[in-house]
């Protein structure tokens, strides 16, 4: 019998030249920078919300939520009227935004090929979605605060709506697109008509979805300050509201013609002023945001994997 | 049937609808058929009225601003709202008086030139792009061939949660805490080493640097813009073929070199991706303002202070004194929009496909 070898060694190939070696320590290099890189983004991202999240977390408050702005600046009170403001503010866009949002993706999604303003209208909300929110305020500044003459919540609703309407096409637009065709094959078998297809079969196929959808752009518009700026101004001033003894009267909708306050114009003004006290309320204003945000991104999230 | 899975839209040719049967009402008079096509077509057509009616009311309330400065709009350097008055010297530097013994003064209108803005609102994006590029493009190609599926999903979560954290939270803490470190630590040996390089002398700022500056904003606009173009490279890489990928391992290549590879083959998708987030960091408002400085004046050093665009709007617009600063302001927000639909357009049709819709989306 022959000594069976310990180790029994396998040369494969060539070795390696000098230039693989090079090759070899660059793309090690390249990868771990990679790597560093991803690290860095959500280093960053940790940095950012961190802070937020301490300072907002440090300055919360039951009075945040409940009191209105007292007149000092050292013991600034809550943001009873910025949580009011961008509440109402936010519904007003909505009132406009979801109907004619969603009105404008069933089009894209439901009737395309029978005119040639699908193309046109595709192109122009992906386009739309990404002009700058401060230009979206000047527009509403011209067409709603200077015939007016002040500055008023309808300004500021029709910018927000503005800027929603092109998420809500887009988003009810894709999501329909994912409808199964046979639903719409089975409902016209049925004997339905083409609106009856479309409103009763299609959308309540895709709710879940289509809320969602919503919801992202109820949260984008939230967190919007430029186009408020010059459209709403801002106040100090709850709206609707008359007096604790009376508490909120819609008959104050007039105030919707006067400044009208916002979570997120609050809370610029305070963070831009020279009180430390206000700066910490708005830092509560702020993660009082990040927290909702934080919340619709999640469920829209656990909705999508649980489709 | 034609369709078995259901895809998230058709492809890039076949536009076609969800739905091709052809229907007509049954009954007489005006069926619901009707009214939902009538409606759905309305609330198409005002999405498009939308951009006409934006781009209709800039421009016809920048005309005035126009029709003064014209192109000198474009090149002037000097922004000022109120009106100098200035005492007339003659060739000699002394007090001209006229027949009354009064001194000669004279009124100097307001003038407003944009080169500051544009200038601050280039710098800011240039600084922008190449911080955010190799993050971005880093990250994608972690979350696309390095990362166990197991942290794919986190960690593209988390990236998306930094698109969505609203542009002031940003702006406050740049305000707070990114503008303070910078001034504390980064920029004075930043500054001292432009001063002791001889061909970089030119950036080089005289005093002290503040933190609130052009190289401070462009890089807070950096960490806003690298979710958007994480996200549209991630899509852009995910579409090269796998053939492609495979095929340059098959011939020896090493990791990164297949990399490079995904990222030349999608080149013009990536150029897009760039475009985007050029046009969002160009528009961006409420993080800028507050560390950029606002001081309308053109300086090659980025720890000078200047002025963005938009945050010349956000600043003096709701004190614009007098119609002619309100219409020149326009004007500038009008600038401001036809670059950002130029990137806009330019960046759907390189990014094209499925990705096209999936990119506006951010």
């Amino acid at each position: 019998m022959s000594a069976i070898p310990e180790k029994i060694e396998f040369t494969v190939g060539p070795a390696l030249t000098l230039h693989d070696k090079i090759d070899r320590f660059k793309s090690n290099f390249m990868l771990g920078l990679c790597i560093a890189f991803a690290a860095s983004v959500l280093f960053l991202l940790l940095l950012v919300v961190s802070f937020l999240v301490y300072q907002g977390a440090t300055s919360l408050s039951w009075d945040f939520f409940t009191k209105p702005p007292s007149g000092d600046p050292h013991a600034p009170g809550g943001m009873l009227h910025a949580i009011v403001g961008t509440c109402t503010l936010i519904s007003m866009a909505s009132v406009i935004g979801i109907p004619v949002g969603m009105l404008a993706g069933v089009y894209l999604s439901e009737y395309d090929v029978e005119s040639k303003l699908a193309g046109p209208v595709r192109f122009v909300s992906d386009v739309l979605a990404g002009v700058p929110s401060i230009v979206v305020g000047i527009l509403g500044y011209e067409l709603l605060v200077r015939p007016i003459g002040n500055y008023n919540a309808w300004a500021g609703a029709l910018a927000l709506a503005f800027i929603m309407i092109p998420i809500v096409a887009r988003t009810t637009e894709e999501m329909l697109r994912l409808v199964p065709q046979s639903y719409r094959e089975a409902s016209i078998a049925l004997g339905a008509n083409k609106a009856k297809t479309i409103l009763q079969v299609v959308i309540p196929s895709a709710t879940g979805s289509i809320v969602t959808g919503i919801m992202l752009a109820i949260a984008r518009i939230a967190g919007e300050t430029a186009p408020l700026i010059f459209t709403t101004l801002g106040s100090r001033l709850i709206p609707f509201y008359a007096d604790p003894k009376s508490g909120f009267e819609l008959s104050h909708w007039r105030d919707l013609n006067q400044p009208f306050p916002s979570l997120t114009k609050q809370v610029y003004d305070y963070a831009t002023g020279p009180y430390h006290e206000q700066k910490n309320v708005a830092m509560a204003g702020i993660l009082t945001l990040i927290v909702l945000i934080f919340l619709v991104n999640i469920s829209i999230r656990l909705v999508a994997r649980r489709k | 049937m034609s369709e078995s899975l259901p895809t998230t839209q058709p492809g890039p040719e076949q536009t076609g609808p969800a739905m091709s049967f052809d229907f007509k009402a049954r009954s007489t008079g005006i069926s619901g058929d009707t009214v939902l096509a009538f409606v759905t077509r309305a609330s198409a057509l005002s999405v498009v009225l939308m951009i006409a009616a934006l781009l209709i009311v800039l421009t016809t309330a920048a005309i005035p601003a126009v029709r003064t400065f014209g192109l000198k709009f474009l090149t002037g350097t000097e922004w000022r709202s109120n009106t100098l008055e200035q005492p007339r010297r003659d060739a000699n530097n002394k007090l001209m008086f006229d027949a009354d013994g009064e001194q000669i003064v004279d009124t100097i209108e307001p003038v407003f030139g944009a080169l500051p803005v544009i200038w601050g609102t280039a710098c800011t994006s240039v600084i922008a792009l190449a911080f955010a590029i190799p993050l971005s493009f880093g990250t994608a190609l972690f979350l696309i061939r390095v990362a166990p599926a197991v942290l794919v999903g986190p960690v593209s979560f988390m990236v998306e949660f930094l698109a969505a954290i609203p542009s002031i939270a940003y702006g406050i803490w740049g305000l707070f805490v990114f503008g303070p470190f910078m001034q504390k630590y980064l920029e004075p040996w930043l500054n001292g080493l432009f001063g002791s390089v001889p061909g970089l002398g030119f950036m080089h700022f005289n005093g002290a640097t503040t933190g609130r500056d052009m190289l401070c904003g462009g890089l807070l606009l950096g960490i806003m813009i690298i979710p958007i173009i994480t996200a549209i490279s991630r899509d852009v890489l995910t579409g090269v073929p796998r053939a492609q990928v495979e095929g340059t391992t098959a011939l020896g290549a090493t990791w990164w070199q297949s990399s490079k590879e995904m990222l030349k083959f999608s080149r013009s998708g990536l150029f897009g991706a760039v475009m985007l987030g050029l046009a969002r960091a160009a528009g961006e408002t409420m993080a800028i303002t507050m560390v950029i400085g606002n001081n309308n004046q053109i300086s090659p050093s980025p720890f000078a202070p200047a002025q963005s665009m938009a945050s010349l709007l956000a600043n003096e617009f709701a004190e614009a004194s007098g119609d002619l600063q309100r219409s020149a302001l326009i004007e500038v927000a009008l600038i401001l929009l036809l670059m950002s639909l130029v990137f806009n357009v330019v960046a759907r049709k390189l990014v094209v496909g499925k990705d096209s819709r999936s990119a506006a989306a951010h």
